[in-house]
């Protein structure tokens, strides 16, 4: 298996467009995982009978393989890049939901009593401080959740929206290892670089936390 | 949608879809083969190294990124590239399963031997016991619940991945789930969908009473943290 | 059939949104410089020319875009979807403009009983079994077959020439082919219908790929799908078994295209294409992506540029 070194300086363009390409169908799809999951997980942690439900039917949404999550919506959403972003919103949606509910659960009750007592509104208490005291728990999930993304992405080459995930099927067909390894590479570098650029928004958005440290 | 469930059902309860070389009997059976012998193959690698990190706490950071290493990986691109360099075999199919069961394991047993309380560990060295003997007596009973999380963790994501061996050609429930794609025949993909996540759930549950049964053995002090 | 009603059925209803946005509307109403008589379609918005998942249609699949770029339409190629079976669905719902196919088994999956075998015979029958908001444009010259080959030495040892050899050996063959293949006519279904063949087992794998290839070498399979035009039939010395009863139908390369999008300007461009593109530059071409790892947008770019095709 030899790599064609030529390959990398006469691609870039192509490299560049399908790191775009992938990253469009990666990062909405956190992003609607994200505004799917927070409601859930309220719903969730404060309504204890739906909790089991809830996460009950998010793990077993895990463990079907995502190649079939991808073919069973072609009928509902067609061979666009919807389907590619659906898809992986039902995945990322585990990781979230879960982390969520563990956030909110970690909130002492009692500062939640005390915000109430002062008099705040559920909602109010909710939104200045159970979830920003949730925040270091939801962001472990949005960064797993993000990575775990990125590397799905490519699963969806087998519908024609894998963006680098597209390298891997040009390869096999032509028996060609250098476009495969562009892409693994790729992929990897891409999914450390948003968990980098995740923990630095953490960093950023939890001055408190630094402080302790 | 009901009459896709009614078709569901249909191709999942018919005799002659459960018998011969592509039925769900032989498909279900290599899915089982080829979703254990990759996690088996993946625990005997990871847990000495998991255990070994833990116990003299030197490459921790190793331990701890590798998991995020391993999501982050792309398994189709790794079968195809394994499979470019290996040829038509079962070596794609495994080294992808192996390389995604070995950091889950990796890391929750060293998340295991981490959370271990110091005292006990010291209080175990202070009797006079050997590296092996805190290690086997002390610190690994403490661990196992965390070890068993991750084994269970790895194992439903190898069988729900094992799907791919059917991209290169080999059987497992991912035959339906690649074959309805070409023919566009969803009950089959859907069928092969289900039947994989009920391999896992089962093997979960297995490994969860394998869990209580381990428990069941030990002193109840060996519960405390 | 349930199920394919089924299929069918969510399908439609999900394509009238899609028609009703796409189809015409104002730009239609300007005429476009008139649009070849049928259909009023189009181009002015550019086409999206999907293709399937085998290397040639994504060749394929960019010549066409330097077709339609040189005649001043926008065009843009989504390579690799997927199999027939599920590109012509995303032709019907809109999600694609633009398809490379290929004559009899384009007509086969709209008609599996059909029995045209000849170009002209079949680009007629395609005109009439092509789902409404369908239509099949002019052929190219180039033609690429489906192909059924076994190796030299099982050719001598089964003493196989024809599919009519097949028969002899029935129950002692492996076939192996794409997936879809074991519900195609140009198939298992139409070797059992036809010359009464019927094998130990089938092995899915890929259209011509390094799968059904890697197999075919191994032993893994005995008789192997290919395409007509692949490199690796001559260099590997395989056997191309003959067809006697024309199970096989003509399969020049054609274009189906949206009506909607099927303007004065894309017929031509695709015409003068499929006038220039021969069997055997087609061939050359394919090897030159497959074998000499070409980039198939560059092999295509410097084809049409070569034929005067792309814009000057």
């Amino acid at each position: 298996m030899t790599i064609d070194w030529g390959w990398f300086p006469d691609h870039q363009d192509d490299l560049v467009t399908l790191t775009l390409d992938h990253l469009s169908t990666a990062v909405p799809a956190v992003l609607l995982g994200l505004l799917i999951a927070l409601p859930l997980a309220v719903i969730a942690h404060r309504v204890r009978p739906l909790r089991g439900l809830l996460l009950g039917i998010s793990n077993v949404l895990f463990t079907i393989p995502s190649i079939a999550i991808f073919v069973l919506l072609l009928p509902v959403t067609g061979l666009t890049r919807t389907t590619a972003v659906t898809g992986l919103t039902i995945y990322t949606l585990v990781v979230l939901l879960r982390n969520t509910v563990e956030g909110l659960d970690s909130v002492p009750a009692k500062v939640r009593e005390a915000s109430t007592a002062m008099g705040a509104r559920p909602l109010r208490t909710l939104l200045t401080v159970e979830l920003p005291l949730a925040f270091p728990v939801i962001m472990a999930g949005v960064r797993v959740a993000t990575v775990m993304a990125i590397s799905l992405v490519s699963v969806a080459s087998y519908i024609g929206y894998g963006g680098l995930g597209q390298l891997f099927t040009d390869g096999f067909q032509r028996n060609y290892p250098t476009p495969v390894v562009a892409g693994v590479v790729l992929s990897l570098l891409l999914a450390l670089v948003a968990d980098a650029v995740l923990v630095t928004v953490q960093w950023l958005c939890t001055p408190w936390l630094r402080r302790r440290a | 949608m009901i009459e896709l469930l009614r078709d569901l059902v249909r191709w999942l309860t018919s005799g002659s879809q459960w018998s011969g070389p592509d039925g769900i009997a032989t498909r279900l059976l290599e899915h089982l083969q080829y979703s254990l012998l990759a996690t088996l193959v993946a625990a005997a690698l990871a847990l000495p190294v998991g255990l070994l990190i833990g116990h003299t706490g030197r490459g921790a950071f190793l331990a701890i990124n590798l998991s995020g290493f391993g999501r982050a990986l792309p398994t189709v691109g790794l079968v195809t590239l394994v499979f470019l360099a290996s040829g038509l075999s079962m070596w794609p199919v495994y080294v992808s399963l192996v390389a995604l069961a070995v950091p889950v394991i990796v890391t929750n047993t060293y998340a295991g031997m981490a959370a271990v309380d110091p005292e006990v560990r010291d209080a175990a060295r202070g009797q006079g016991m050997r590296w092996y003997q805190v290690l086997f007596q002390v610190e690994l009973p403490l661990a196992l619940p965390l070890i068993m999380t991750g084994l269970r963790l790895a194992c439903v994501q190898v069988v729900a991945t094992a799907t791919i061996a059917a991209y290169v050609s080999f059987g497992g429930l991912g035959r339906y789930v690649f074959d309805g794609l070409a023919q566009r025949d969803l009950v089959q993909v859907l069928g092969g969908a289900v039947l994989v996540a009920v391999l896992a759930i089962a093997l979960d549950l297995a490994l969860a009473e394998v869990q209580r049964l381990l428990f069941r053995n030990r002193p109840p002090r060996a519960h405390a943290h | 059939m349930n199920r394919r009603k089924l299929l069918g059925g969510l399908l439609v209803g999900a394509s009238v949104p899609a028609l009703a946005a796409c189809g015409g509307g104002i730009t239609s109403l300007k005429g476009d410089g008139g649009s070849g008589g049928s259909g009023g379609g189009s181009s002015a918005g550019g086409l999206v020319i999907g293709t399937a998942n085998f290397t040639e249609n994504q060749l394929l699949g960019y010549l066409y875009a330097e077709a339609l770029r040189g005649a001043g339409v926008k065009a843009s190629v989504r390579p690799n979807l997927g199999s027939r079976e599920i590109v012509i669905p995303a032709l019907q719902q809109g999600d694609i403009d633009l398809l490379p196919e290929y004559q009899g088994n384009l007509l086969l999956h709209f008609d599996d009983k059909a029995a045209q075998t000849e170009a002209g015979d079949l680009q007629n029958a395609l005109t009439v079994a092509l789902p409404s908001g369908l239509e099949a444009l002019p052929y190219a010259a180039a033609e690429d077959k489906d192909v059924f080959c076994v190796t030299s030495g099982t050719a001598r040892k089964y003493g196989l020439r024809s599919f009519t050899d097949l028969a002899a050996r029935n129950g002692e063959l492996v076939f192996g082919g794409p997936a879809e293949d074991k519900k195609r006519v140009v198939g298992l279904v139409g070797l059992k219908d036809r010359y009464g063949v019927t094998f130990k087992g089938f092995k899915a794998l890929d259209a011509s790929g390094p799968l059904v290839k890697g197999a075919l070498k191994k032993g893994d399979v005995d008789v192997a799908n290919l395409f007509s035009t692949d490199p690796d039939i001559e260099a590997n010395n395989w056997v191309v078994l003959a067809d006697p009863k024309a199970l096989i139908p003509a399969q020049h390369i054609v274009p189906v295209v949206r009506a909607a999008k099927a303007d004065a300007k894309v017929r031509k461009a695709l015409a003068r294409l499929g006038g220039a593109l021969t069997t055997r530059e087609l061939a050359r071409l394919n090897k030159l992506v497959s074998n000499d790892k070409k980039d198939p947008d560059e092999v295509a770019a410097d084809w049409a540029k070569d034929h005067g095709l792309a814009k000057r």
